[in-house]
């Protein structure tokens, strides 16, 4: 689950580890502060910046499981996203496709932030319309995916538009915090 | 955490229960929702009535169960009211999608209301594919109870300096708190980090203390899947 890149190293491993959990824990907190100011988190999604921004900041396989696990944690711990209808489900791996192709382009390729960001964006829309699919049949329920990919790009469109402002932001101040983040694990890097 | 926790303190036979015998049961019920015909509606009552069993054996308030279902509602009951514009198959599928929603999300919301999110990760931790994702989920409730207290620091002070803010200044506000606290948060973790490497950490996270699964409450978590699927079946076949 840790970087191989690190997983010779226990500090690196420990770090890594206690990084993604963080961040992790950030994506149960960031959405009880947006519902304590009374703005839904199915429209500004701020369950989705912090494990996006893992996807930056650890490998792969990490940043995969982070999105696999955190919208379940937070449906068990409060409720929301709902496990029924499988909203958590399908959040689950939505999440997990975006910080997976983020930490893919960004860590393991080296590609620029401007890449990898749109293309996990559209590597978590691609994920949402298929999984939606999969969903809907277990609920016999026929419609469209691109049909529903339509309504919630309408409905999230104020929490991507955050995502593209914050999330550069944001690795930039942890790469200043952090500056062996910036040198270590992406090719290329010393 | 500070948020609304849904675990229900009390002391009850289902409190008591091993977290691992209801991972069970709960698969149990999940699996005969899945299955559960909407026509004839008593095989629905049936596992509805199983439920109610179950909330009024961990004493789990009815008001509780409604005060916790009630943000469901929107999201079952719009779909449902929606299909009854249709015709007699969409009328169908949306009776289907609430039915099994409404059932599976009462079956979670029994196990999460008498059941601590740490014992579920320790039941969990001991299925061979779930013991990493379950070690890093408590690894992340950890990083929780360390920053929580941050989060609601960084609302309480913004929301003292500027009270009567417009939606711009939030949102401006709330976007600077959330990279500001993702900052911290990756600046904090190198300190755990190499505390963890310190106490001898080795790259992997120790195994929770694991007893056995007493015979008793394992009968009991295959009694449930059993009576789950067998009415489930049954109304299927009829």
């Amino acid at each position: 689950m840790v970087d191989e890149r690190a997983s010779d190293d226990p500090l690196a491993r420990a770090r890594e580890l206690s990084l993604a959990g963080l961040l992790g824990a950030l994506g149960l907190l960031l959405p009880i502060g947006f519902h304590a100011l009374g703005w839904g988190g199915r429209i500004f999604l701020p369950m989705h910046l912090p494990i996006l921004v893992a996807g930056f900041v650890v490998g792969p396989a990490l940043a995969a499981s982070l999105g696999l696990i955190v919208p379940l944690l937070s449906a068990a711990l409060t409720g929301m996203p709902p496990l029924a209808p499988p909203i958590a489900l399908l959040m689950s791996v939505e999440l997990a496709a975006k910080a997976a192709v983020a930490s893919l382009l960004y860590r393991r390729l080296g590609l620029s932030l401007w890449v990898a960001l749109p293309a996990a964006l559209l590597a978590n829309w691609i994920v949402l319309a298929l999984a939606a699919v999969a969903a809907a049949g277990f609920f016999a329920i026929r419609t469209p995916p691109l049909r529903y990919l339509a309504a919630v790009m309408a409905l999230t469109w104020p929490g991507v538009l955050l995502q593209v402002v914050a999330a550069p932001a944001a690795v930039a101040v942890i790469e200043r915090r952090v500056p062996r983040l910036a040198a270590r694990g992406r090719r290329g890097g010393p | 955490m500070r948020g609304p926790e849904l675990y229900v303190r009390r002391d009850s036979p289902l409190h008591r229960l091993d977290a691992r015998a209801k991972l069970i049961a709960l698969a149990g019920v999940v699996g005969g929702a899945a299955l559960c015909p909407v026509r004839p509606p008593w095989p629905a009552l049936a596992l509805g009535g199983l439920l109610a069993a179950g909330f009024a054996l961990g004493r789990v308030l009815a008001a509780t169960v409604a005060r916790r279902l009630l943000p469901l509602a929107l999201v079952i009951g719009g779909p449902l009211a929606l299909s009854r514009l249709g015709g007699e198959a969409t009328r169908l599928a949306g009776e289907t999608f609430a039915l099994k929603s409404g059932l599976i999300a009462a079956a979670f919301l029994l196990l999460t209301a008498t059941t601590r999110a740490e014992d579920l990760l320790d039941a969990a931790a001991g299925v061979p594919l779930l013991a990493g994702p379950a070690g890093l989920a408590g690894f992340i409730l950890r990083g929780v109870h360390l920053l929580g207290g941050e989060v609601v620091r960084a609302n309480r002070a913004w929301r003292l300096r500027a009270p009567r803010a417009g939606a711009r200044v939030r949102l401006g506000a709330l976007c600077a708190a959330s990279v500001s606290l993702l900052g911290r948060a990756a600046a904090r973790s190198e300190r755990v980090g190499a505390a963890m490497a310190l106490r001898g950490f080795q790259g992997r996270l120790p195994p929770p203390p694991g007893r056995p699964l007493a015979r008793r409450e394992l009968g009991i978590g295959l009694l449930v899947v059993f009576a789950s699927l067998a009415v489930a079946g049954v109304g299927r076949w009829l």
